[in-house]
């Protein structure tokens, strides 16, 4: 049997950085590359309000045929933060929030996220975290929000670093040791063996494919792990999809 | 930052055939980096891949941190003469020491080109310990491939003003990591001397309009392999939708001919 392929994250709408992707793009992208589901958050709107940027992006996924489900997008330096997240989560129905600590200029280890935090383990959903960002996302900035919140789920992008020389990846992986409650995705990662050694060290169960579009190309970044050299197919299914169904609550 | 990529939707299609050398791979033993890469490991993904040669060097540097590492890559090269062509990597702060080795690396060794890693040596790429290095490859016929990404020194902006200072051949590897690729195109642009590798790059329509804008013949395929799959690389030219003609030159001709490989 085919197993399911769940993008973990992708991003829809006008974006203030000139990044769009509409939802019609990404699921001709999806199909295109044999993505059966995707996780979708909002592009930061040009007009900087993501309250009603969730809610267009509640209707999006409602009538997506089950292939997107949404997280709703917070920004902590918002008044009010905690309460858009809980109105995501709870009236909009998301499966998760997006925290981008780049586009929203904040340090992710601030504790004024911690509140938000607060709302997405009330509800038992994860928190995904836009990672890799210098001064503002490193993973262990990561791994100190995680570690604040043993009980919430955390995922970082970009496998929690950008460095090209891979001088981050000593730095996720001591992330990933510290907090057993923070796993990675896959997207635009440097050295596939990276992906492989975090699977053989931390467990398959830790990694999940995300293409992160419209930034990176979902037929690559699939690729990237249909490629890799993991251990056995019951894994790669698991970083394929099966661990995003756990973690967003799929069937 | 990246512009905007253009939406892809190209499948994964089989390559053209013909030849495929790449440019930009690594072999070394760095038990501090997790990095354990002997020649077998590559040339056995080289196979996996249908990569017919390609251009190997050290994780690190010579003189200092490495210093059996031209002997190591001059040992790999003689153990798959058919296979792998050897760069000498090089730091650029022992000056004389480096250029005599570049000299030997060359003109005895065999080897065909200079790596140099701002991140590894602490030296800018305009410095003119390194612009010295530089010409002296360029006097000796070999191009220069410098490591190129997001970091401080490596970007394409400070390679760039080293490329003003030399007429020595400078290819921009990795062509710019993840935020600088479009500035690795403008300053090919502006340079002559200077052309793109697309090894760990993650963006497949980058390469494509690299080729737009610069020509097929200013861009070359690497993989930065082993880490980075070569099977996984080879991939992304793939998916750039280049024409059959575009892809010989991007796969092989480019390198072949900077290099002098006959293959």
């Amino acid at each position: 049997m085919t197993p399911l392929v769940v993008d973990g994250l992708g991003f829809i709408g006008p974006s203030l950085f000139g990044s769009d992707q509409s939802k019609k793009s990404l699921l001709a992208r999806m199909e295109a590359a044999g993505v059966d589901v995707t996780a979708v958050a909002v592009n930061r709107p040009p007009d900087y309000n993501l309250a009603p940027a969730n809610t267009w992006l509640a209707e999006a996924v409602a009538t997506s045929d089950d292939h997107l489900v949404g997280l709703a997008r917070v920004d902590p330096n918002h008044r009010g933060a905690a309460e858009h997240a809980e109105h995501g989560l709870s009236t909009l129905g998301l499966h998760g929030l997006l925290l981008h600590p780049r586009e929203e200029v904040f340090r992710i280890d601030d504790g004024r996220v911690d509140v938000i935090v607060d709302v997405a383990g009330a509800h038992g959903r994860p928190v995904v975290v836009s990672a890799g960002w210098p001064w503002v996302a490193e993973a262990l900035q990561v791994a100190e929000l995680a570690a604040r919140h043993p009980d919430v789920r955390f995922v970082m992008t970009n496998g929690g670093q950008f460095n090209i020389s891979g001088l981050g990846q000593f730095d996720a992986e001591l992330a990933l040791q510290r907090c057993a409650n923070l796993a990675m995705f896959t997207n635009g990662v440097y050295r596939q063996d990276f992906i492989e050694r975090v699977i053989a060290e931390f467990g398959a169960d830790r990694v999940l494919f995300a293409a992160a579009s419209p930034q990176f190309e979902v037929a690559y970044e699939l690729l990237r792990v249909q490629n890799a050299d993991v251990p056995n197919e019951a894994q790669r299914a698991r970083v394929l999809g099966r661990n995003a169904c756990d973690l967003y609550g799929l069937a | 930052m990246v512009s905007s990529p253009a939406v892809l939707h190209v499948p994964v299609r089989p390559r053209t055939p013909g030849p495929v050398i790449d440019s930009h791979t690594h072999i070394d033993e760095v038990p501090a980096l997790g990095w354990i890469d002997p020649p077998a490991k590559l040339v056995a993904l080289f196979d996996r891949a249908g990569i017919d040669r390609g251009v190997v060097m050290p994780y690190t540097e010579t003189p200092g941190l490495n210093p059996l590492a031209i002997e190591y890559t001059a040992d790999a090269v003689a153990a798959y003469p058919d296979r792998l062509i050897g760069y000498v990597r090089l730091h650029p702060w022992f000056e004389e020491e480096a250029a005599a080795l570049l000299r030997r690396a060359v003109t005895e060794l065999g080897m065909k080109g200079l790596k140099l890693h701002p991140v590894g040596t602490l030296s800018h790429p305009a410095d003119s310990s390194c612009v010295r290095l530089m010409d002296l490859a360029a006097d000796l016929g070999v191009p220069v491939l410098f490591h190129c990404g997001d970091e401080p020194m490596t970007t394409p902006l400070s390679i760039g003003a080293a490329a003003a200072l030399t007429s020595a051949t400078i290819i921009l590897g990795h062509m710019g990591g993840y935020f600088h690729v479009d500035e690795a195109i403008e300053v090919a642009e502006r340079h002559g001397n200077v052309l793109l590798e697309t090894s760990a790059m993650p963006y497949p329509a980058k390469i494509r309009e690299a080729v737009d804008r610069l020509g097929a013949e200013r861009v070359l395929f690497a993989s930065d392999g082993p880490g980075c799959r070569p099977h996984l690389e080879l991939d992304k030219v793939l998916l750039a939708g280049l024409s059959p003609t575009e892809e010989r030159r991007v796969l092989c001709d480019n390198v072949a001919e900077l290099l002098g490989v006959k293959i």
